[in-house]
C-alpha cells in the first residue's frame, strides 16, 4: 500500500500553556517538545499530569492557552479546527466506533468528509482491512459483531484512512485485556514500521511506553515536562528523583526490554561432537565458562548436554542425557529470553544464529553480570526494528 | 369486548330482511354492513388528521430537540412547557383554538400536534442526549463540524428512540383526533359522535368508529414499527 503517500512532518511545541477556566494552575505549563517526523513520540505520566490536554491540542480539541504548536513549520492556529483534524488520525481509548455504520462506513468517515470519490474510498477500505489484518467480509458488518480487539484495529484504520502525517492516539490500547494489548502493541509496530507516521501516543503505562517509544516525554503534575529522551536513556540515566520513582525500581529489568540476545558477550561452550573421544571433551571442560559440554551435529545445532556419564565412555555417544532447551535465537528479546531459561529451571541456555548453528551460551549469571555492570551499555533499536517480543 | 358482543345480532339465516334495524342499544351488523360506504369519508378524514399532526408534531419537536440538544439548561424548559401544554384537556385546547384559528382542520392539527410535542420531543432529547459520548468526541476528533455530527451520527443514533415517540404520539392521536369533531374537522369523531351520540345514543356507529380507530391504531402502530427497525440495522445484528 501507498502507507507513506503524505511524507511525515514534524510536530513542535512551543513554550505551550493551558490552563483551563476557574483551574488554579497550569494543566499544562511551557511545554517545549520536538517531535521528529516518523517518530513516536509517547506523553506518560500520572494522571493530571496534562498528558491528554497536551496532546489534544495538537488538533486543536483543546484550545491551547498560550504558546503555539506547529505542524511541518506551520501553527495549529492558522487551520480551522475541522479541516486541521481531518488531517490528523486519532484514535481514543473508548475507540468511538459508529455504531450505526458498517465498519466499511466507519473507516470511510474522513475520506467522505474531505470529498474523495466513491471507488477510491471503497479501495482504501479494501487496502486498510488487509493492512491491519482484518478479512474483508467485516466490511459490512456493525461495530457491535467485532470483539474489542478487532474494534480497536478498525479504530486505527479510521485514523489511518485519509493518509494523515500525523497521529494522536490517547491510550489506544487502554481498554484491552493484556494479552491482546500486547498483540496490537506489536502488529501497530510492525504497522508503523510501514507507515512512518509522526504520532503521539498518551499513555499511563511506562511499560508501554519504553516499548512503543522512539522517544517519551516523562509529564509530572501541574504539566511540566520532567524528562524527555529514548527509552534506554531514560532507564540508564533518568533525570530526577521522580523520573527514577516513575520508570520503577526495575528499570534494569526493563531494559532486558529493549535488548536483544545478541547485543551482549555471550558464554562460549565446550563442544562435543558425535564420535568423538570423551578425553578430547573433558580436557576442554576444565576452567571452560560454561562446565558442561554441548552435543553438537555436523552442522553445529545443538543436540543436547552431555552428562558426566555421558563423557564416562570412550567415545562421544549419538545421544546427549539432557535436553538442550531452551534454545535461544540471537533475535530473542532478552527480557523473553531470561523468562525462558528461569521457566525452564535450567542454567545455561543454547543460543543460536539464524541457521540454528550454535552462537554461544547464556547463563543466569551472565544477565546479571550486565545488570550489574554500571557502564552497561543499551544498543538503541529504531522503532522499526525494535524488538516485537 | 363481552358485552358488545352479547348484543350483537344478526340476520337469521335465510332471512332478507334485517331484524335489528332500528334499534339503539345493540350493535346491528346489518346496519353497519350496508352503510359501511359511510365510514370511508371520515376514516380518510382521521387518518389525514393523524398524519399531518404527528407529522407536524414531529417537526416542531426535533426542531426543540436540536436547539435544546447543545443548550442543555433548554431540556427542562421545554419538557416543561411541552408538558403544561399536555396537561390541557383536550376538548378545552380544541375550544380554546376555535376563536383563534376558527372551525376547520387547521385547529384540529394544531391542536393534536401540540399534544404530540411532549411525547415525541421528550424521546428525541433523551435519544439525542443517550448517543455515546465516544462516538461524538471521535467524530468531533476527525473534524466533523456540529451539523455534520448531528446529522450524520447523533441523529442516525437518536432515530429508534425518536420514532418509539413518535410511535406512542401516534397512537394516543388516533384517540385523541375522534375530538377533532368539536373543531369541525370531521374525521371518525363524526361517526362516533354526530352518527351515534347525538342520535339517542345510536351504539353501531359507536362501535364501528371505535373498532377503525382501534384497528387504524394497529395499523399505524405496525407501520412504524417497520419504519422504526428500518432505519437501525444496526440493533438487529447478531453481538457478540
Amino acid at each position: 500500500m501507498d502507507g507513506s503517500g503524505s511524507g511525515a512532518v514534524s510536530v513542535a511545541f512551543k513554550d505551550v500553556t493551558k490552563v483551563y477556566p476557574g483551574s488554579e494552575g497550569p494543566a499544562v505549563d511551557s511545554l517545549d517538545l520536538d517531535v521528529g517526523a516518523g517518530e513516536i513520540c509517547v506523553l506518560v505520566g500520572p494522571s493530571g499530569c496534562g498528558k491528554t490536554t497536551a496532546m489534544r491540542m495538537v488538533n486543536r480539541t483543546v484550545e491551547i492557552t498560550s504558546g503555539d504548536i506547529e505542524i511541518d513549520g506551520t501553527s495549529v492556529s492558522r487551520r480551522t479546527p475541522s479541516e486541521l483534524r481531518r488531517e490528523i488520525g486519532y484514535v481514543i481509548q473508548q475507540i468511538g466506533l459508529f455504531p450505526h455504520r458498517t465498519i466499511a462506513q466507519n473507516i470511510a468517515t474522513v475520506p467522505g468528509l474531505v470529498g474523495w470519490e466513491r471507488d477510491r474510498i471503497d479501495a482504501r477500505v479494501g487496502e486498510l482491512l488487509e493492512l491491519i489484518s482484518l478479512p474483508a467480509e467485516v466490511a459490512d458488518r456493525y461495530p457491535s459483531q467485532l470483539s474489542g480487539g478487532q474494534q480497536q484495529r478498525v479504530g486505527v484504520a479510521r485514523a489511518l484512512a485519509a493518509d494523515p502525517s500525523v497521529m494522536l492516539m490517547d491510550e489506544p490500547f487502554g481498554a484491552i485485556d493484556p494479552i491482546n494489548r500486547e498483540r496490537l502493541q506489536n502488529e501497530f509496530l510492525r504497522l508503523q514500521a510501514e507507515i512512518k507516521k509522526t504520532i503521539l501516543f498518551v499513555t499511563h503505562d511506562i511499560d508501554e511506553a519504553i516499548k512503543m517509544g522512539d522517544r517519551i516525554a516523562i509529564l509530572r503534575e501541574g504539566g511540566h515536562l520532567a524528562q524527555y529522551a529514548t527509552p534506554a536513556e531514560l532507564l540508564m540515566d533518568p533525570a530526577d528523583d521522580f523520573v527514577e520513582d516513575f520508570v520503577g525500581a526495575d528499570r534494569a529489568l526493563k531494559r532486558l526490554a529493549l535488548m536483544r540476545v545478541s547485543d551482549i558477550d555471550l558464554w562460549e561452550a565446550p563442544l562435543a561432537h558425535v564420535g568423538q573421544a570423551t578425553g578430547e571433551v573433558r580436557a576442554k571442560l576444565e576452567g571452560a565458562e560454561v562446565p558442561h559440554a554441548l552435543l553438537v551435529d555436523s552442522d553445529r545445532r545443538p543436540i543436547g548436554w552431555l552428562s558426566d556419564s555421558d563423557l564416562r565412555q570412550e567415545v562421544v555417544p549419538q545421544r546427549a542425557d539432557s535436553s538442550p532447551h531452551p534454545i535461544l535465537d540471537l533475535q530473542d528479546v532478552m527480557r523473553d529470553a531470561l523468562s525462558d531459561v528461569l521457566q525452564a529451571e535450567s542454567q545455561y541456555a543454547p543460543v543460536v544464529d539464524g541457521d540454528g548453528r550454535i552462537a554461544g551460551v547464556l547463563s543466569v549469571e551472565v544477565i546479571g553480570d550486565f545488570l550489574s555492570s554500571p557502564d552497561a551499555k543499551v544498543e538503541e533499536h529504531p522503532a522499526a526494528e525494535r524488538p516485537l517480543g | 369486548m363481552i358485552p358488545v358482543l352479547a348484543q350483537i345480532e344478526v340476520r337469521e339465516a335465510g332471512e332478507g330482511a334485517t331484524t335489528c334495524q332500528g334499534k339503539n342499544d345493540t350493535f346491528c351488523f346489518d346496519y353497519a354492513i350496508d352503510n359501511l360506504g359511510d365510514y370511508l369519508g371520515p376514516t380518510g378524514e382521521h387518518l389525514l388528521l393523524v398524519v399531518l399532526s404527528v407529522v407536524a408534531g414531529l417537526l416542531i419537536a426535533l426542531g426543540l430537540a436540536v436547539i435544546s440538544h447543545r443548550r442543555r439548561w433548554l431540556v427542562p424548559v421545554f419538557v416543561g412547557s411541552t408538558g403544561i401544554i399536555y396537561t390541557i384537556p383536550s376538548i378545552a385546547l380544541f375550544l380554546l383554538l376555535l376563536p383563534i384559528t376558527d372551525r376547520g382542520i387547521a385547529t384540529a392539527v394544531i391542536a393534536l400536534a401540540l399534544y404530540n410535542l411532549q411525547i415525541v420531543y421528550r424521546n428525541s432529547a433523551v435519544g439525542l442526549n443517550n448517543v455515546p459520548a465516544s462516538a461524538r468526541e471521535a467524530g468531533r476528533g476527525m473534524g466533523m463540524t456540529d451539523r455534520q455530527l448531528l446529522w450524520k451520527v447523533e441523529m442516525p443514533l437518536a432515530m429508534p428512540e425518536i420514532i418509539a415517540g413518535v410511535r406512542i404520539a401516534t397512537v394516543s392521536t388516533v384517540a385523541i383526533a375522534t375530538l377533532a369533531i368539536f373543531a369541525g374537522a370531521g374525521g371518525l369523531g363524526e361517526v362516533i359522535y354526530t352518527d351515534g351520540i347525538q342520535r339517542d345514543v345510536f351504539k353501531t356507529p359507536i362501535v364501528m368508529g371505535s373498532t377503525i380507530c382501534i384497528l387504524m391504531a394497529i395499523v399505524l402502530d405496525a407501520v412504524l414499527l417497520v419504519v422504526q427497525r428500518v432505519v437501525s440495522p444496526w440493533r438487529r445484528v447478531r453481538t457478540i
